[in-house]
């Protein structure tokens, strides 16, 4: 059992490049990876999950205050490079969660290799093509436009302000250089890999899928998909949610997944 | 030898039919602008008059004729910078063809190497073959990452050279266009071959990439005072690369009309103005997707004026332009005066004649080409 200061900030080195990583609390290791925004830091709901779990937050090669190597140049090698930095950090037997493009990348991690994974929590994750409708366009539209996408209710979002707030120079430059990232991982095939619905296949994990009914990103269809992909894994669907669950239904969210690790 | 002068003639070739009132409604002036309001029958008399403009502007004395390409615009339609050439190769006897350009990240480097060969000797060596990474649009319209799209122009540029300059066949390793064999039949008639003009509006990378390549760089209308900024970013670069920087290097595309009197011209180049708050309308993200251009080259577009090719920028006034000499209309004598003052600040050794736009009546237009051929070109080169 590791034990570590809540929330603090350190830089780890994965194989010669510095990752950003926020980590704290108490527990088995929980690792969590971001969307395509960027980190957002030591969220409240990584808090409360470090009631009971190391949580461990980085940044993903190419977002904030980590750097891209080289040869990361798709998911697939995100999900390689994140292996390494499990590795780096000598973690066993780990949750690993993943929101939005950073429940892909966790997917893809645990289609590549489970032996080391003990659950696996995917959180409104792209990935999957839906059949009937589509992943909304997150690139060539405004900030406004992707803050209305984001949240179903801003009335339910602790700190809204802070989201709609203008950003100053220096973090419109972090998001900026973000948005490049996440563009060059995500632009074609559009958040999506047609092979993963198979390739998931061979993840014997325990797996939770949890999703807002009301995402206008990611329909909840993707969900589904998700629960037929990987076998025995539970789906629950958060209602009067958007994309962002941790955020919009925290309780909600914090009660569904630390009841399902504890059913474990 | 000093580099004389050389005068092109250019056309957007706009569906000018298009009104502020069918714009409106829609989310941007490209993409989301749907082509039910394109009518092809009316393309077809557009296309006739603008290809009578091309041949005049031959017979006049312009030294050579340019075009370009551009894709989802109302205001361009020319989604093929070669299918156009292709027609000016057959209407015109002397002028230059200078394409500016392919937009090379986006096709095939072999067939637009073996395409532009193919002109190149159709012409008897009249072509100069512009590259350009187009604008963002160019690469949504063609479904490739924006983030690509530098990477792709590097490679594609480097294996059409070598098509033209290696002889076949060779093995391609690219990142994006690795061929086993490469065999072009047809190569061009100019050697090494065609001259290689870039194009550009704000984005330093641009000037630095063509100062490195030796190639002139066509500054597309941009304020004076940031073409000069450019300009000097030029020859600071050749300067490095271990040559002096001449007027060969550098032209300056120009909106401009002739007509016999000052007041006339006036009138009709108001309609430079055309639908000018729609072409890029759109947000942000649309024109300029993440990871399309640097930071850098966002602030130095800002201050461009919202007009042509820019995309951001601040509203200038039809008087403020022409005060700016970003728009230049009046008899030939005026327009002499005003492109002479260009001339001497810019220091140009091409001035790419913006010389139609939008609904500008087609005897405006070649009453026009009749006065810069005959009148203004003349007395621009005597000095």
């Amino acid at each position: 059992m590791t034990t570590v200061q809540s929330g603090s900030r350190t830089t780890v080195n994965v194989n010669g490049t510095a990752v950003e990583m926020y980590s704290g609390g108490n527990g088995p290791p929980l690792v969590f990876f971001h969307g395509a925004g960027g980190s957002n830091g030591w969220q409240p709901y990584h808090e409360d999950l470090a009631q009971e779990y190391t949580v461990f937050v980085p940044s993903q090669p190419g977002f904030n205050g980590t750097e891209a190597p080289n040869w990361v140049k798709t998911i697939g090698d995100v999900a390689h490079f994140n292996h390494m930095f499990v590795d780096a950090l000598g973690l066993e037997d780990i949750v690993l969660m993943g929101s939005s493009m950073g429940g892909w990348v966790s997917a893809e991690m645990a289609a590549m290799d489970d032996h080391n994974i003990d659950a696996l929590v995917l959180v409104d994750a792209a990935g999957i093509k839906p059949r009937e409708g589509e992943i909304a366009e997150i690139f060539m539209v405004s900030a406004d436009t992707r803050l209305q996408q984001r949240f179903h209710d801003p009335g339910q979002v602790e700190n809204y302000e802070n989201y709609a707030r203008e950003l100053s120079p220096e973090e419109q430059l972090v998001v900026h250089s973000n948005a490049i990232t996440a563009s060059q991982l995500c632009w074609k095939p559009y958040l999506h890999n047609p092979s993963l619905p198979y390739t998931l296949s061979r993840v014997s994990t325990p797996t939770l899928i949890v999703w807002g009914n009301q995402d206008a990103i990611i329909p909840v269809e993707c969900g589904h998909l998700f629960q037929q992909a990987i076998q025995g894994s539970q789906l629950r669907i958060i209602d009067n949610c958007g994309h962002s669950p941790a955020v919009e239904k925290r309780g909600e969210f914090v009660a569904a997944v630390t009841g399902f690790l504890n059913s474990l | 030898m000093a580099h004389e002068l050389e005068v092109f003639w250019f056309s957007e070739q706009p569906y000018g039919h298009v009104t502020e009132e069918d714009l409106e409604p829609w989310e941007s002036g490209r993409m989301h602008f749907p082509n039910t309001y394109f009518d092809p029958e009316k393309a077809h008399v557009l296309y006739s008059n603008y290809h009578d403009q091309y041949q005049l502007a031959d017979e006049v004395g312009f030294d050579g004729i340019m075009s370009n390409e551009h894709h989802s615009s109302y205001w361009c339609m020319k989604p093929s910078v070669n299918v156009d050439a292709a027609v000016i190769t057959q209407r015109t006897k002397k002028a230059k063809i200078a394409m500016l350009g392919n937009v090379i990240a986006v096709n095939d480097p072999v067939k637009m190497a073996e395409e532009i060969a193919m002109l190149d000797c159709i012409s008897g060596g009249r072509i100069i073959s512009g590259f350009v990474r187009g604008t963002a649009v160019e690469t949504l319209h063609a479904g490739y990452p924006p983030t690509e799209n530098r990477p792709r122009f590097e490679e594609a540029h480097d294996l059409i050279v070598k098509c033209w300059t290696q002889p076949g066949p060779f093995r391609w390793e690219g990142e994006y266009w690795p061929h086993r064999m490469v065999n072009p039949w047809v190569v061009p008639i100019q050697k090494p071959h065609p001259p290689v003009w870039f194009p550009g509006t704000g984005s330093p990378e641009s000037v630095i990439w063509a100062a490195k390549h030796r190639y002139p760089y066509m500054n597309l209308g941009s304020l004076l005072d940031l073409t000069k900024q450019l300009k000097g970013i030029y020859h600071e670069t050749a300067a490095a690369e271990g040559y002096e920087a001449g007027p060969e290097h550098f032209g300056y595309l120009i909106r401009c009309l002739v007509a016999d009197t000052d007041e006339k011209a006036q009138e009709i180049g108001r309609t430079f103005l055309w639908t000018e708050n729609h072409r890029n309308r759109g947000p942000m993200e649309f024109n300029d997707p993440p990871g399309y251009q640097s930071r850098e080259a966002l602030r130095i577009k800002m201050s461009r004026p919202l007009i042509g090719t820019g995309t951001m920028g601040r509203r200038m006034t039809y008087e403020d332009l022409q005060d700016a000499y970003n728009i230049i209309v009046g008899s030939p004598e005026t327009v002499t005066e005003k492109l002479r003052h260009i001339r001497k600040d810019l220091e140009p050794g091409y001035i790419l004649i913006y010389g139609n736009e939008g609904h500008m009546p087609h005897e405006d237009v070649m009453r026009s080409v009749e006065l810069l051929g005959t009148k203004v070109i003349p007395a621009l080169k005597e000095g």
